[in-house]
């Protein structure tokens, strides 16, 4: 395996960390409006979310990837690989998103909300300055297991040709015929993300220990 | 009574839930500072009149006027929105049952909180006026715990002191004392008496029947959602009009008899 191979998966590194960056930062607001509609119990567009958010939990991103790649042109919308991977991600992990977060503002207890609209907050500050501060803590250990679970699903992107690491190394190790060395350089790779992002979750969470212990 | 004294007009408030009629036809006028005690037995539609005037529940018919300015329908009759309704509610302060402080703000953020977002007051006077407020109610030494560090009865003294930071008209309680070891209750009714002493307007629902007799300037007795009786707490308490009040009032006579707390 020469310096060119290890670059080449380098390189896929690069674009599993932004098309999974790119997921996750879109994917977490989107998940967190779809819970505040159900939240909300917004008439029909409640519903609709519901729905939309048990289909694409159930749907494999495989097919969602293929779906939006193959199908999307034909009915004249054009897409890119890298469009569709990102619009794929993006569509999973919000549904997956909006659980985590509907479960935390469901358990939102109901007095403290009502304390705040007795004191004349309106919706936006109540859900600003109370809602929000507490269901974030409530919901990051599940919100940071989707979003590993995000970076390892990240190869199924393969299917509409974007090349990431574990592309780049499949690749190189059909033509070297020698496959264990770029194997072992991805995970060597995978790991790192991974543990970079439980890492912050575990930064964050000693935080906010540490901020009620000093009460 | 002069129109002008009255602070708070509910006007045959109505209010089912289902096919439950929980609230029917009452009416209740509080004059500034008057301390009015809403009395009666569980289900008899207290807490939902309480959550009514400020439209925490939405009356199903009647009006609520506080100083003469109508709550939840505005001048073209319609519901008001989600910012008219705020706007009046922070002339509305409420005490809670289960005191509903804010765990994740420290007990002086807690106060300053609405005062400085919804009110815009400038910080520095909210704090003087906060930390002013925590004294009031004997827990100035606290002002920087989270919630979660103090006992129930310094969580309702700060539910009491938070909401007299947005410097109400009207005050309401929904059973202050209800979730309280007892041996907690009287450093609340402590609060709550000196309140009534210096005037504040408000209306509590309780279950304190000697606090009702001592401090009250008028009872209000709800049975099966129908405003029953109302009047002097010494009338209510030593000749009550209706039977079911009697009944009521024999219940609980120990505690009025032995005027505990």
């Amino acid at each position: 395996m020469s310096a060119a191979d290890i670059a080449a998966i380098f390189q896929g590194a690069i674009v599993t960390i932004t098309l999974s960056a790119i997921g996750i930062l879109i994917g977490l607001p989107i998940g967190l409006g779809l819970a505040l509609i159900r939240w909300a119990d917004v008439p029909v567009l409640g519903r609709i979310v519901a729905l939309y958010v048990s289909m694409l939990r159930a749907t494999p991103l495989v097919t969602l990837l293929l779906l939006l790649f193959f199908a999307l042109p034909n009915i004249g919308v054009p897409m890119s690989p890298v469009s569709a991977a990102i619009l794929g991600l993006v569509m999973s992990t919000s549904a997956f998103n909006c659980e985590v977060w509907r479960s935390a503002l469901m358990n939102f207890p109901k007095d403290q909300y009502e304390a705040a609209q007795s004191v004349g907050m309106n919706a936006g500050q109540r859900f600003r300055r109370i809602v929000l501060p507490q269901i974030v803590p409530v919901s990051l250990p599940g919100l940071v297991n989707e979003m590993s679970l995000l970076i390892k699903v990240t190869p199924v992107l393969a299917v509409v040709g974007v090349v990431d690491i574990t592309r780049a190394a499949v690749r190189i190790g059909a033509q070297t015929y020698e496959p264990l060395p770029p194997f072992l350089v991805a995970i060597a790779i995978y790991v790192p993300i991974v543990f970079a992002l439980v890492s912050l979750q575990r930064w964050i969470e000693r935080r906010q220990t540490r901020a009620e212990a000093l009460a | 009574m002069a129109e002008t004294n009255k602070v708070l007009d509910v006007a045959g408030v109505s209010k089912r839930f289902g096919a439950n009629e929980v609230l029917s036809d009452v009416s209740l006028q509080v004059d500034k500072g008057e301390t009015v005690c809403v009395l009666g037995p569980s289900g008899s539609g207290k807490s939902t009149l309480l959550r009514c005037i400020n439209w925490l529940e939405r009356p199903d018919a009647g009006q609520i006027y506080l100083n003469g300015e109508r709550v939840g329908i505005n001048n073209a009759g319609i519901v008001m929105g989600d910012r008219d309704l705020s706007k009046i509610r922070t002339r509305i302060g409420m005490v809670f049952q289960h005191f509903a402080l804010w765990p994740h703000l420290t007990v002086l953020q807690n106060l300053m909180e609405a005062p400085v977002q919804v009110q815009r007051r400038p910080k520095a006077e909210v704090r003087d006026e906060a930390l002013a407020l925590l004294a009031k109610v004997g827990l100035s030494e606290k002002c920087d715990a989270f919630p979660a560090r103090l006992s129930g009865g310094q969580k309702q003294r700060v539910g009491v002191a938070r909401a007299l930071a947005m410097r109400p008209d009207l005050l309401l309680f929904d059973e202050p004392t209800s979730a309280l070891d007892p041996e907690l209750v009287g450093e609340v009714l402590v609060v709550m008496r000196e309140l009534a002493h210096e005037g504040m307007t408000m209306v509590i629902v309780t279950h304190e029947m000697a606090f009702a007799r001592d401090a009250a300037t008028r009872v209000l007795f709800l049975d099966r959602g129908k405003a029953v009786e109302t009047g002097s707490p010494e009338k209510f308490f030593s000749n009550p009009e209706t039977e079911r009040a009697r009944q009521f009032i024999q219940r609980y006579a120990g505690d009025v008899a032995g005027g505990r707390r």
